[in-house]
């Protein structure tokens, strides 16, 4: 009986879950975007010809013409140098983007998550320690770290995309520490340790339930932010002249011709933007459903 | 006697996601000069949405559908009420918050002047980052700049002899304050009065301390610059507009009548007993408990003698040595200023601590109102038996629980919103709205059970 | 406690920050081994003898032949004596402690005038659009800021550069002055200008107006896209904290006591809503660092960052770490200052 009535009550939870969300027209629309990039990642990954794309990992130089040419129905969006057709390379850059920045929250992420929840249930010298750490190194600005440590471990894109993961970590770090505490105040927790339930059991019956859909909310949302710093890296010239479709690396193709061929620039930036805009309207609603302040 | 406050037909709601909670369904209420008025009900009866109501300090989603709230010959919610009733089109939160904007202009010369609230936590309802002398001392400088530039002009123009003159007057008629007042009247020291009062009336001096205080109150001399400032204000009625619209003169002169102001905060907060006032005037919030924080609170609401405070749960948040002085504060301002009180609380015992009369409410309506202790001898509403019942004594009885729950009011009950609890249901309670019957003089009760028509 | 006992302790805490920060960078730069540390020191155009002599020195005054551990207080004294390395980039060539007296007063130029811009454009649009909630100002403010957050910055500018320096041809995108005007100056050598480096400030004191006009021109773009990059999230976050504290109960009591509401938003609201921001201004500080690097990139201004792309490109590994170094410590040297500023501010903070 009482099972059902719960059962019932995080039915009627969902469905407001759901209303809430779909009421924020901005949401909905930045994770139908979302989607978009997902499944043309997912199809450059398993069927590229399904766009008639042969080369899903490089990009299709042609020295005969390489100086960009404007949007025409061969080249919808144009070309870029030396020769690039757009649509398809940003295609394909899509894929390569969406994978790193995945790897780099996965890891990044994951890593500070755990390190800010251990410290804030250790508490005492190791969080104060573990805390000036973090700190530390948040005090470095991440893309001037990022380039140092990439810079040590040699630049490639996947050099890039682990600087970035050692980076990203303390913001995650500070993040999961804070949720943690203030979980750790709630007057639950205070009953379950009054009653005798063991530390263990806490942290992981009561404690990591509370934290972890926030913080993963939250770096879903960094998504965006990881690829625009990730093909900022590759802008400024972090992959040597390599023959890799990133969207940072096709707007550098570009710069040289900024004044003649403007859409050079424009269309690959665009696209990240498109996505990072898209991710943060979706976080926007997210964090509309999750906060109960938000809900009413 | 006259009426302070008449509130007719209230309905209030409020639009959420969740749907539209409808929490105040018809509230009648008069309130004369000088009474205490207590509103007690269970929590999600409305009250503090009535509180609110009364001030016009609603959110953006608050709609109120009828009604109105008459205070000092102006209808409060007229606004908002236009705004719910006329607008056949959907509820819209911008167009409303719009009207909210413009009531709280048009309510500016009543709030805090004839009008003040007191709210329920002390902790929160501080400016955190503003000194405490300076949050009393605003709403006077706002309200009332003639007085803090007649009170620092009568200081500086006051002689050595006036004030003691003045003493002699306040020995000779045994501390007559009318007699004190006439004599500065004459002298053109208005002002004065009040600042030699307080000092007079304090208990924590000895009497030699409080003379000699008073009479250094006319050492203090003005700037040419300052004297030209405060005049100009005393004759006005306010700061000339080119001295208040420069931006880095406006800054100064505010500066003088603000000194003033702290001042003023000063005394209040004596008269409200808190310790070291002076330095207290100079502190931010956090340096203070919370039982100091609520009288600070309470000496916003004063700072301009309303005619009408609004308390709302002012003790719930504080120990119980703390609510006993406040309630003692209460009771001692009512006498003295003649101020009219709503003081709401959850809490029936303490209400009958201070109030005249008390209303109890249910569902967003009042379904008793009587005289304190008719309400307590003789409950004739089947709710107010209850809530009576349910009050600790030290007697051996066992505590009555009220059966049931708050109504969801999203979806009222139809007719007596009670219904659904009470034991003495009859099939009329579910059809129609009872309405208030005068059963003695000053106690009306809301039931069918006494109607007479309960077929 | 005291305002005095708070800043002292903010101090004693900033020691072990710097200790750590110093420690980071000295393993990247060990990380590599002897090699990477020799590579920061020698100047790569030195061959033969001179190499060996200059290479047998280092070792002995880095103690590269001890434990890592005892070569990280060596390396310390090193740092503080002022001995940063060596870089070899094609815009700057010779020891990094030139190098930064060179670039990074154009660096804290267009920081300097990026900040005043985020705050005049900023606050004032934060707070507004907080106040007026969902009117039609508030929709194009916020995305704007929406967009702006989402761009990244070198996207910001070639927008401005397409926009405002080719299109429209108001203002120019390259570099610090137009070169034909300055070269015939005395107090100008090598794209270098004298004493203070900045030429808009070396113009005015040489009373070269015509130059420093000029210079202002080719300042404004840089620090205008620097400005637009960071503005966005100051603004969503003002908003918010506005939002958050309009719903506050002591607002409810300002609005009690029937004061106006100008007063209520700009001294009772803003002012707390303005506190958050305060703490997130380290971050603000970072982001104006990080933008400049990708700013002074794609305009070719001589700064802090520009230098950075250019040793990265150049597998220059004495500029990397040491700018590295430089950011570091300004950063923690900017949140030190942000706290005791903070505690002046926020009374709550000293309890």
């Amino acid at each position: 009986m009482q099972q059902e009535t719960a059962e019932a009550g995080r039915w009627e939870n969902l469905k407001l879950s759901i209303s809430v969300f779909m009421a924020n027209k901005s949401a909905v629309v930045g994770l139908i975007i979302v989607l978009v990039y997902l499944i043309d990642a997912l199809i450059m990954q398993f069927d590229p010809m399904l766009l008639g794309i042969h080369h899903p990992d490089v990009l299709v130089p042609n020295f005969l013409n390489p100086v960009p040419l404007p949007p025409s129905p061969q080249h919808i969006l144009g070309t870029t140098y030396p020769g690039i057709d757009l649509l398809t390379s940003i295609l394909k850059a899509i894929r390569i983007d969406l994978a790193y920045s995945f790897f780099v929250v996965a890891v990044g992420a994951s890593v500070g998550a755990v390190i800010g929840i251990v410290s804030a249930w250790a508490s005492g010298m190791f969080d104060e320690v573990i805390m000036r750490i973090t700190d530390i190194v948040f005090s470095i600005p991440y893309l001037i770290l990022a380039l140092a440590v990439g810079f040590i471990l040699g630049r490639s894109l996947w050099h890039m995309s682990i600087a970035l993961a050692i980076t990203w970590w303390p913001l995650y770090a500070r993040y999961a520490r804070s949720q943690t505490l203030s979980t750790k105040e709630y007057t639950f927790i205070e009953a379950a340790k009054a009653a005798g339930v063991g530390r263990t059991t806490i942290m992981f019956r009561h404690i990591l339930p509370n934290v972890l859909p926030p913080i993963f909310i939250q770096i879903s949302l960094d998504l965006g932010s990881i690829m625009v710093i990730f093909s900022t890296l590759a802008f400024i010239g972090f992959i040597p002249s390599a023959n890799i479709p990133e969207l940072g690396y096709l707007t550098s193709l570009g710069l040289n011709f900024v004044q003649t061929a403007p859409w050079a620039l424009i269309f690959p930036g665009l696209f990240i933007t498109i996505f990072a805009l898209a991710v943060n309207l979706l976080g926007d609603g997210l964090r509309d459903v999750i906060d109960p302040r938000r809900r009413g | 006697m006259s009426e302070v406050l008449k509130v007719k037909e209230v309905k209030q709601q409020f639009y959420t996601r969740r749907g539209i909670y409808k929490a105040l369904n018809g509230i009648e209420l008069e309130l004369r000069k000088g009474e205490v008025f207590g509103i007690a009900g269970e929590s999600g009866s409305g009250k503090s949405t009535l509180g609110l109501t009364i001030m016009g300090l609603l959110p953006r989603n608050a709609s109120v559908t009828s009604g109105s709230v008459l205070l000092d010959g102006k209808d409060v919610i007229a606004p908002l009420r236009e705004y719910a009733t006329k607008s056949n089109q959907k509820f819209n939160f911008r167009r409303n918050e719009n009207v909210i904007k413009k009531m709280n202009r048009e309510l500016s010369t009543i709030r805090g002047n004839k009008v003040a609230m007191v709210f329920q936590d002390p902790m929160t309802s501080l400016n955190p980052v503003l000194q405490v002398g300076y949050q009393v001392a605003e709403t006077m400088l706002v309200h009332q700049p003639r007085t803090l530039a007649m009170r620092r002009l009568a200081r500086a123009n006051a002689k050595r002899s006036d004030l003691n003159e003045a003493l002699k007057v306040l020995r000779a008629t045994e501390s007559d304050e009318k007699a004190l007042e006439d004599f500065f009247r004459n002298k053109g020291l208005e002002g004065l009065t009040e600042q030699v009062i307080s000092i007079w009336r304090r208990k924590d001096l000895a009497d030699a301390k409080k003379e000699k205080m008073i009479l250094s109150l006319h050492s203090e001399k003005l700037s040419w610059f300052d004297r030209f400032v405060l005049n100009a204000v005393k004759e006005k009625g306010n700061l000339p507009s080119w001295l208040s619209k420069t931006p880095i003169l406006s800054r100064y002169t505010r500066r003088v009548l603000l000194k003033e102001g702290y001042l003023k905060a000063l005394e209040l907060l004596s008269t409200l007993e808190v310790p070291n006032a002076d330095k207290v005037i100079r502190m931010y919030p956090h340096e203070l408990s919370g039982g100091m924080r609520q009288r600070i609170v309470i000496a916003i609401a004063l700072a301009n003698n309303p005619e009408l405070v609004i308390m709302d749960e002012p003790t719930s948040a504080l120990d119980v040595t703390v609510q006993a002085q406040i309630l003692e504060l209460v009771r001692h301002l009512k006498v003295k200023f003649n101020t009219s009180f709503i003081f709401i609380s959850h809490d029936l015992s303490v209400l009958s601590e201070v109030c005249d009369r008390i209303g109890i409410m249910y569902g967003g309506r009042i379904v008793e109102i009587a005289p304190t202790k008719e309400i307590f001898d003789n409950p004739m509403h089947p709710y107010t038996k209850f809530l009576i019942a349910a009050i600790p004594t030290l007697e051996e009885k066992e505590i009555q629980e009220i059966g049931g729950a708050v109504p969801d009011m999203r979806f009222p009950p139809s007719g007596c919103m009670f219904h659904p609890r009470c034991p003495y249901i009859m099939e009329i309670c579910r059809e129609r709205v009872p309405d208030m019957i005068q059963v003695s003089k000053d106690h009306y009760v809301a039931c069918f059970l006494y109607s007479g028509d309960n077929k | 406690m005291k305002l005095w006992v708070y800043i002292v302790r903010r101090l004693l805490l900033f020691i072990p920050t710097l200790i750590g920060l110093t420690f980071i960078v000295f393993v990247l730069s060990h990380s590599g081994g002897t090699n990477l540390v020799l590579a920061e020191y020698v100047n790569p155009r030195l061959t033969g003898e001179a190499r060996t002599l200059l290479i047998q020195k280092l070792t002995e005054e880095f103690h590269l032949n001890q434990p890592i551990y005892i070569q990280y207080f060596y390396w310390l004294y090193q740092i503080m004596q002022g001995n940063w390395g060596y870089t070899n980039t094609p815009i700057f060539s010779g020891s990094v402690v030139t190098a930064i007296e060179l670039f990074l007063p154009n660096t804290a130029m267009i920081a300097a005038v990026a900040s005043i811009l985020i705050w005049v454009i900023g606050v004032p649009l934060g707070v507004y659009s907080a106040v007026n909630r969902d009117s039609a100002t508030d929709q194009v403010v916020r995305v704007g800021s929406f967009s702006l957050y989402a761009m990244p910055i070198y996207l910001i500018a070639v927008a401005l550069i397409l926009a405002v320096g080719v299109y429209l041809k108001i203002l120019p995108f390259a570099g610090v002055v137009n070169p034909l005007l300055v070269s015939n100056l005395s107090w100008y050598h090598n794209g270098i200008s004298y004493p203070t480096h900045i030429i808009l400030i070396d113009a005015i004191l040489h009373n070269n107006w015509q130059v420093a006009w000029n210079a202002f021109l080719h300042l404004l773009l840089p620090s205008l896209t620097l400005a637009l990059a960071t503005v966005a999230s100051i603004i969503r976050i003002l908003r918010a904290s506005m939002l958050e504290v309009l719903d506050q109960d002591y607002i409810r009591l300002a609005w009690s006591k029937g004061i106006s509401a100008k007063l209520v938003y700009n001294l009772h609201a803003r002012r707390n809503a303005l506190l958050p921001l305060l703490t997130l201004f380290g971050l603000t500080v970072a982001f104006l660092l990080g933008g400049a690097v990708v700013i002074e990139t794609v305009f070719s201004y001589p700064g802090i960052g520009y230098w950075t792309t250019q040793a990265l490109l150049n597998n220059d590994v004495g500029g990397i770490m040491a700018s590295t170094l430089l950011f570091g410590l300004i950063l923690v040297s900017a949140n030190l200052i942000l706290d005791i500023a903070y505690a002046f501010v926020d009374p709550r903070i000293r309890y």
